[in-house]
């Protein structure tokens, strides 16, 4: 694996709980730096979760590993993006039968 | 930061460095040292030397000549009346016998896979170790160490006392070649025929459920696209009024169930990311949880309500649904023709008076939604008598260890790809079989205990835990989880309740790289890692990194040096695979077996993905 140039580059986030789900949490970063979602068991909490409590946590930055594109992760997402419109306007027209 | 007099003594035979500024002439104690825990980095950053320094019990006592800054380390000319240094102690001895031997075998094998973790990520104080046969030429030092340990068995003063058959369970397995739709479920020979329209039945047995699909996967077909696998589970049924974990089970072979779905949206359900794509690039054949090269999948791809992937329906209204079609097969698999038996297996369930009692503590998940895991259904894998850990506050369930390789686990675990524990996974479970199996320990049973999501209840149940390995006397823990995440702060608390009623643990995680300990505490002393990748990382192929023969056979070799008093290397500070390997020959030359390693990634069609971004 590539070495991450900036990887110990090492900085305090702060964030909002905007959805809790059965298996997840969502999170919006301060400052509109970005939204987060993470499954549950990778979410550390003391206090039952709700919408509206302020989350931290040490991140750095995203870095590009590399100018190349991988197809097979291209061909999944235009698989999964096709499918998922399939299914969502054929669920639109099922509700309005 | 200074130390206390017990960190000091545990500490003895390490460097004794000042924790602050000390005047000439003071007398040192512990409150004027600092922890050598943190050391390592120190002197990787630079800013520590220790060349020289004299060790902790060198200096206790004795009178500082000079007047020292912080993180000055003592060497003999700033101390004044420093002690000998004691004799060292035995396993020490052992080790330098074994040094000459050790720097060759590190050279030699410098790019060895396997891993063996021992990385702690964050937290203060952990003593991580690993068995003597760790140190690099450990062969002669650990040699010694199983047979220690079985001496020390053999010399209980229970003498000779015959071990107790308990329960035995029989798994008949019928061979299936061919997979078909037709007019009804039917088993004919060795084809499988699915009934034609059961989908509807499946469909309307779940409000939630709006479609479902079944797709028969032949070795020919595994480079397809499939949407994330959320489970491999085995087909089997009891025969007749038999309970679930004792009598007979029957078992198809060669074929598997396989659940995969979406919401209606076309989102994964319960899923993250990208593990979605080709069959065979994305399953490590073979792993106890995941199919093997060869056999027919039947694929169920369900539907459910928009919205209800990450909820605790959805995830399990899709397993429901999956399991009329399982639960038609079996209803055929009852009725077969003994004829048809192509081989008998037995599991016999002994309790072995007067050896070593030990249990397995097995962390599973509880979270919510897909993290959770029907137990005790009444059929093997069912879904019909199982009730979600979640729903039953994941407190300790015990079982017995034919009920766990009876699939007394209906999991529904579905994220972290390479390590997460399917169904099928407690069905051939590699710890419980080898535990089981081996004449010089007593096995008392198995303990499922679920990872809720928030920090209370975790140590609630964590308590349990050690209230009742209290209660039951045991010799010796294991305790196993799968993946990482918060789960780890349970798996850290599970060692704690166990390790601070004097039992020794073992604990089974994958951890390596990716899934570094994220807390540690004094009683972790004993940790096998069930890493596979190259990398040691989530990799993203199914069961990659879930606990194998291999990982079983060295974690009862530990706990059975633990148990025996044993000392177990201290940890290294960066993962290293080559400490598996290590282990591994130390084990092979004690007991004259071969192990074989399972093979990882690498021997999978390369995707370019992997390629590119990891290897």
């Amino acid at each position: 694996m590539t070495d991450l140039k900036y990887g110990d580059k090492i900085i305090r986030m702060e964030g909002v709980i905007v959805e809790v789900h059965d298996g997840s949490v969502a999170i919006d970063l301060k400052g509109r730096l970005g939204y987060l979602k993470v499954p549950m068991r990778m979410f550390i909490s003391d206090y039952p979760i709700k919408v509206g409590q302020e989350v931290a946590w040490n991140m750095s930055f995203v870095e590009q590993l590399g100018p190349e594109i991988n197809e097979k992760y291209v061909s999944n997402l235009d698989t999964y993006t096709r499918r998922q419109k399939e299914m969502r306007e054929k669920n639109q027209n099922n509700k309005e039968v | 930061m200074s130390i206390t007099a017990e960190t000091a003594k545990a500490h003895a035979h390490d460097p004794a460095v000042l924790c602050c500024r000390a005047e000439a002439g003071i007398t040192i104690e512990a409150a004027n040292l600092e922890d050598p825990a943190i050391f390592d980095d120190l002197v990787d950053s630079g800013l520590l030397n220790l060349d020289g320094a004299l060790t902790i019990e060198e200096v206790l006592g004795a009178k500082l000549t000079k007047t020292c800054d912080s993180l000055c380390p003592l060497t003999a000319d700033v101390v004044e009346g420093a002690k000998a240094p004691s004799k060292p102690a035995a396993p020490e001895a052992a080790e330098e016998e074994a040094a000459p031997a050790a720097a060759p075998v590190a050279a030699a094998a410098p790019a060895a896979g396997g891993v063996l973790k021992i990385h702690i990520g964050e937290g203060k104080d952990i003593d991580l170790e690993i068995p003597v046969g760790a140190l690099g030429g450990g062969g002669a030092a650990a040699a010694e160490v199983p047979a220690g340990a079985a001496a020390a068995v053999a010399a209980a003063p229970a003498a000779e006392q015959e071990a107790k058959l308990i329960r035995s369970l029989t798994r008949k397995h019928f061979n299936i070649t061919e997979v078909k739709r037709g007019p009804e479920t039917k088993i004919d020979g060795t084809t499988l025929y699915i009934r034609e329209g059961i989908e509807k039945e499946c469909i309307d047995s779940q409000k939630l459920v709006y479609d479902l699909k079944i797709d028969i996967i032949t070795p020919a077909d595994y480079h397809t696209y499939s949407e994330t696998i959320m489970d491999v589970q085995p087909i089997a049924a009891k025969e007749g009024e038999d309970e679930l974990g004792s009598g007979v089970t029957r078992v198809l072979d060669g074929v598997v169930m396989m659940v995969t779905g979406t919401d209606a949206n076309g989102v994964q359900i319960g899923e993250f990311g990208s593990s979605e794509g080709f069959l065979d690039e994305n399953i490590m054949w073979g792993r106890p949880g995941a199919p093997e090269k060869g056999e027919i999948f039947i694929k169920t791809q369900v539907t459910v309500k928009e919205g209800t992937n990450m909820e605790r329906p959805g995830p399990l209204a899709a397993h429901s649904a999956s399991d009329i079609i399982t639960q038609e097969i079996r209803e055929c698999l009852k009725k077969l023709d003994e004829s048809l038996v192509t081989d008998t297996e037995t599991f016999d369930q002994y309790r072995r008076p007067g050896k070593k009692k030990v249990v397995i503590v097995k962390e599973i998940m509880g979270q919510g939604a897909m993290h959770d895991n029907l137990i005790l259904p009444v059929e093997p894998v069912g879904i019909l008598g199982g009730k979600p850990n979640v729903d039953l506050g994941n407190v300790p369930v015990a079982v017995s260890p034919l009920e766990v390789l009876d699939g007394c686990i209906h999991a529904l675990t579905c994220i972290g790809p390479a390590s997460k524990e399917m169904s099928r996974h407690y069905w051939r479970e590699p710890l419980v079989l080898e535990a089981l199996h081996d004449e010089e320990i007593d096995l008392c049973g198995v303990i499922f205990v679920g990872s809720p999501q928030i920090n209370a209840e975790k140590f609630y149940v964590s308590k349990r835990v050690g209230q009742i390995c209290e209660m039951l006397d045991v010799d010796g823990a294991f305790v196993t989880t799968e993946g990482f995440g918060n789960n780890h702060i349970d798996f850290a608390s599970h060692h704690e309740q166990i390790g601070m009623r004097g039992i020794p643990v073992v604990g089974m995680s994958f951890c390596a790289v990716q899934g570094a300990l994220v807390v540690g505490n004094k009683y972790m002393t004993h940790m096998v890692d069930n890493n596979k990748s190259e990398s040691g990382i989530e990799n993203e192929v199914l069961a990659c990194n879930t606990l194998c023969p291999e990982d079983a056979v060295r974690a009862v070799q530990m706990l059975k040096n633990a148990m025996g008093g044993e000392d177990v290397k201290a940890a290294e500070k960066k993962w290293n695979p080559n400490v598996k390997t290590s282990n591994v020959e130390a084990i092979e030359s004690v007991t004259g077996k071969g192990l074989n390693l399972v093979e990882n990634e690498q021997s999978l069609p390369m995707s370019q993905k992997r390629k590119e971004k990891y290897d």
